[in-house]
């Protein structure tokens, strides 16, 4: 036969071939030659006889050719169907024998579920934030160079020649009168090149025309279709309707798909933003506008940086307000747009894609062992398989199969838990995650929970499928010989399994720790204010009614204060323009009186400029540590007074002499005095470390302040009772002003850290999962330890040994397992936390504390998990120990 | 003696059931199969022999005959067709159409008026 000829380890492996060409060849020439033999047995010569039998048997070449192409199909038909039925014929068996073992087999599917879960839930963020395309026309060439004034952007616009199209947008939030009930909606004002140029069109009506954009012809908008839907109920005529917004009226001449949410899903209406060239001053004065942009065709990222590096700052001539100085705009860069949006999000999901990686791979190596136990539990039937004939190769696949049948359940599962978690994850993440309504468990996080099941049901069973097999086919000769060695060396490899698998739960822990430190160490931050008692809440006076600078507004805003100054728990109540921590604080340029005084030369910034009412610091409780707050004198009319922050003081007046000084706006303008010193307060985030801080009184400010302020309430009580007065104060007062994000300051604060918080809980959680299997893993292993010696403990304790010492060597081995688990999983830790450091706060990614820390959580876990396998020792009936052996 | 050269499709069918028919013996080898038709037809159907081993991968695909090697008379390696239960299912029920067929024919042609 054709496949003796094949060599021995081809046959091992299954890939017997046999020779068909051979054999076709064999079989034509047997006939040929039977015939010529009986034509010269006729009396024909040689030649005539072979002449005489081809003639009969027609084209040999022809059909030889013919044959072998068919019977080679019907060869790899028939090895398909053949591996098929063997496929089918491994499940059937799997499946009773998973049956067999109810306790194994939802154990190992609950871990698998577990980690496969937890990996395709992470995946399906990371696809769908940072993986997929942005949903715009060819996404890869659109950029954005950042922000900037009006100015700014129709200079860039005019000159850079490797970006063709540039965009600008800024976003607001405008009060609605919608005829019942005073709101604010979220909208985008944007130049009307916008949407054409991410390659979007509405969906009905018309989108911005160039002439959109000229002052005077702006006041019309396009709804988002989630706002048309829920607020317009979707109807077809709700193009030519009209909105008004911030007292004035815009006509509706379209809306969006529902795919164009650009910037974000939360944007409930774009309008063109009309930019006014006469008006220099706005138009240099104000920045903050983002630049969106799209490569010239030929251009490459590269490029586009070196034009704008070289033009930007070139535009310090051009502004026509005041020299921003030397260093303007040296930094000016171009992003790639989908980096911008993705942004820091980026390394977070990346960085728990690798802790729920190692969650995976630890679930794997329990898994493993648990097969490792119960194939050991078989080697007997194994070993009656391989005698009888069942070969190695074989063998191993119907283990690997059953693994498999194992993983696709888990996975199954897995995905269950998967859809469930990623709507809890995405909730979780209440502001920071960008694109999170594109989230779901879809096609590509189904592809991968199959590819990881597929994965690691290979792996996890493929070494105690080698193991095993090899002892089976060894034992299948003499099939209770060699068991003890078997099983010692079954015992061996469980160990080194379950040390790997307290390394990497060690690895999680380390980081895990690293992260609730940072963050318990962030929140033990002061943000310079006493965030404790107080309330605070934006009211968005709309500017049509109520114009910046006006008599009617600041009667608006006095009213406002006094009735809640009579709310009874109300200790104190001011006004502030942008809430600390809350709303972006701008920076400002300054002169100062005898050190910076000429605008044509550059000015210093300070960090943070806030316009706040008198009793802002004592609302905020922020102490005035020299000269005085502001008080109702300090009004427009009076001399012009401002309070800095101790930074502010330090850097100009070292001496402590800051009262007094002179300080002024950007351009020729009254000076401003200082009147008082205050601490920094955090304005940005509290890992800020920019916090040199102005303040001016809002009756004297008149420059660049809108008609939106934040009310900041202390009170006695629970500051919450305070902040349901605001609503109905605004509202007695003017229905047609909304009130929005009444929040306590002390929600605010912790939710400008809830990044911080979101990462450090959910790597905890999985550090904890990671703990859990690793107790399971310890207990597992001991506990076969145990029941394999129990002869060995039977003899310890007829030979007088006592309980005690039984159960010490038990603990003890669990104890010397975790420990060089440990050892390794510190050293993983230490390169593992190397990429942690970018959310580290106040530890050092070698914290010498948390080092400390968990090799002492491992001992206790190794202690706990080991300690009922040693009971379990003790309680060794010696005599009954001895008969068995 | 007038000679039949095997015409191709006509006699497909015609192939088969001899095929089959020489296997009622016992299992054959393609040799074998050829030499029991010339045989017993006289070598009357001359048929081209080489068309019997596409036709045999054709009955064996159907499973109407299996096939395995095995060592002819004089020790050579050959392979041995032999009928399967469903080959002779085959052979039952086409003989049958056959014989009806080739009688109505040879009707046909002894009526009146006679060729000769």
């Amino acid at each position: 036969m054709s496949s003796d000829r094949a060599p021995r380890w081809r046959r091992y492996f299954g890939f017997v071939r046999p020779n068909i060409s051979g054999d076709v060849e064999d079989e034509l020439a047997f006939h040929l030659q039977s015939r010529i033999e009986r034509n010269v047995a006729l009396g024909l010569t040689p030649d005539e006889a072979r002449r005489e039998a081809i003639e009969r048997f027609g084209d040999v070449d022809t059909l030889r050719s013919s044959l072998v192409r068919h019977d080679e199909r019907q060869h790899a038909t028939e090895r398909r169907a053949e591996y098929v039925a063997d496929f089918m014929q491994d499940l059937r068996f799997g499946w009773r024998a998973l049956r067999r073992t109810p306790a194994f087999t939802i154990a190992a599917v609950l871990t698998l579920a577990l980690g496969i879960g937890a990996n395709t839930a992470i995946f399906s963020v990371l696809d769908a934030v940072v993986l997929q395309p942005l949903p715009y026309a060819q996404p890869d060439r659109l950029v954005t160079l950042g922000q900037g004034s009006s100015g700014e952007y129709l200079a860039l616009r005019e000159r850079l020649r490797t970006i063709t199209d540039l965009a600008e947008w800024d976003p607001t939030t405008d009060p609605v009168d919608d005829g019942r009930d005073a709101l604010r909606m979220t909208g985008v004002a944007v130049t009307p090149n916008l949407m054409p140029m991410l390659g979007a069109a509405p969906l009905l009506g018309r989108g911005f025309t160039p002439n959109d954009g000229v002052v005077g012809n702006n006041h019309v908008l396009l709804l988002s279709y989630a706002t048309w839907r829920r607020e317009f109920g979707g109807g077809l005529d709700v193009v030519g309707r009209t909105l008004t917004l911030d007292g004035l009226p815009y006509t509706i001449v379209g809306v969006m798909p529902p795919s164009f949410r650009y910037p974000n899903p939360a944007v409930q209406y774009w309008r063109p933003y009309a930019i006014d060239p006469q008006n220099g001053g706005l138009m240099w004065g104000v920045g903050g506008k983002q630049f969106v942009g799209r490569l010239a065709p030929n251009a490459m990222l590269e490029q586009a940086r070196r034009e704008v590096r070289t033009v930007w700052p070139s535009l310090r001539t051009a502004n026509p307000i005041w020299d921003p100085g030397p260093e303007y705009r040296r930094d000016a860069t171009v992003t790639p747009l989908k980096a911008d949006v993705v942004g820091s999000s980026a390394p977070l999901l990346w960085m728990l894609f690798g802790a729920t990686l190692l969650v995976l791979l630890i679930a794997c190596v329990n898994v493993a062992n648990l097969l490792l136990a119960r194939a050991t539990a078989r080697e007997r039937e194994l070993a009656v398989r391989a005698a009888l004939g069942g070969g190695r190769g074989r063998l191993l696949r119907q283990l690997v199969t059953e693994g498999l049948l194992l993983s696709v359940v888990g996975a199954l599962a897995g995905v269950g838990l998967a859809v469930l978690t990623v709507r809890v994850l995405v909730v979780a993440v209440p502001t920071g995650l960008p694109r999170a309504d594109e989230v779901t468990v879809n096609g590509p996080a189904l592809i991968f929970a199959l590819v990881m099941s597929v994965a690691t049901g290979v792996v996890f069973s493929m070494v105690p499928a080698i193991r095993t097999t090899s002892a089976a086919t060894r034992a299948s000769g003499s099939m209770l010989g060699r068991r003890a060695t078997a099983t010692r060396s079954h015992a061996r490899v469980s160990a080194w399994l379950v040390g790997g698998e307290i390394a990497l739960a060690v690895t999680l822990v380390v980081g895990s720790l690293l992260l609730v430190r940072s963050f318990a160490a962030l929140r033990a931050i002061a943000p310079g204010f006493d965030p404790s008692h107080v309330i605070a809440a934006r009211i968005s006076a709309p500017e049509a009614t109520y114009a910046p600078g006006s008599e009617r507004l600041a009667a608006f805003y006095a009213d406002v204060l006094e009735r809640m100054r009579a709310v009874p728990g109300v200790r104190s109540a001011a006004l502030v323009n942008q809430l600390s921590l809350a709303a972006p604080v701008w920076a400002q340029a300054i002169r100062v009186q005898g050190q910076f005084e000429d605008v044509k030369h550059t000015l210093p910034m300070v960090d943070h400029f806030q316009t706040v009412t008198p009793g802002y610091f004592a609302a905020m409780g922020i102490p005035v540590l020299r000269g005085r707050s502001f008080t109702d004198d300090d009004r427009a009319g009076q001399p012009l007074v401002a309070v800095v922050s101790q930074s502010v003081a330090q850097r100009f007046w070292p001496r402590g002499d800051a009262i007094g000084h002179r300080i002024g706006y950007p351009f020729d303008s009254p000076w401003i005095t200082i009147v008082g010193v205050v601490p920094d307060t955090k304005q940005d985030s509290l890992r800020d470390a920019s916090t040199a801080t102005m303040y001016m009184p809002w009756a004297q400010r008149t420059m660049m302040v809108g008609s939106e302020l934040w009310l900041v309430a202390r009170t006695t009580g629970d500051p919450a009772d305070a902040g349901s007065n605001i609503r109905r104060i605004v509202h007695d007062i003017d229905r047609g002003v909304p009130v929005s994000d009444v929040r306590t300051m002390d929600a605010v604060v912790s939710g400008s850290v809830v990044g911080a918080r979101f990462a450090a809980a959910l790597v905890t959680v999985f550090a904890l999962v990671a703990l859990a299997l690793g107790a399971v893993g310890i207990f597992g292993v001991m506990s076969y330890v145990v029941s394999e010696r129990r002869q060995e403990m039977g003899l310890r304790m007829a030979l007088g040994a006592t309980q005690g010492r039984v159960v010490t060597l038990v603990v003890g081995r669990a104890l010397r397992l975790a420990a060089i688990g440990t050892l390794a999983g510190l050293a993983c830790a230490i390169v593992a936390a190397r990429p942690l450091h970018r959310w580290l706060y106040g530890v050092s990614a070698m914290d010498p504390l948390t080092f400390a820390a968990v090799p002492i959580v491992f001992a206790v876990v190794a202690l706990l998990a080991s300690y009922i396998p040693a009971r379990r020792a003790t309680r060794v009936e010696p005599v009954a120990a001895m008969h068995d052996a | 003696m007038p000679t039949f050269r095997d015409p191709g499709d006509l006699l497909q069918g015609t192939l088969r059931i001899l095929i089959l028919k020489s296997l009622l013996l016992g299992p054959a080898h393609g040799y074998a199969i050829a030499r029991w038709i010339e045989d017993t037809t006289g070598d009357v159907l001359r048929i081209e022999e080489g068309s019997l081993y596409p036709a045999l991968r054709r009955l064996q695909d159907r499973g109407l005959v299996t096939s395995e090697w095995g060592l002819s008379e004089n020790n050579r390696r050959a392979r041995y067709y032999s009928i399967t239960r469903a080959g002779r299912a085959l052979l039952r029920a086409e003989s049958s159409i056959w014989l009806e067929y080739s009688q109505a024919v040879t009707r046909v042609l002894r009526a009146e008026p006679s060729l000769a």
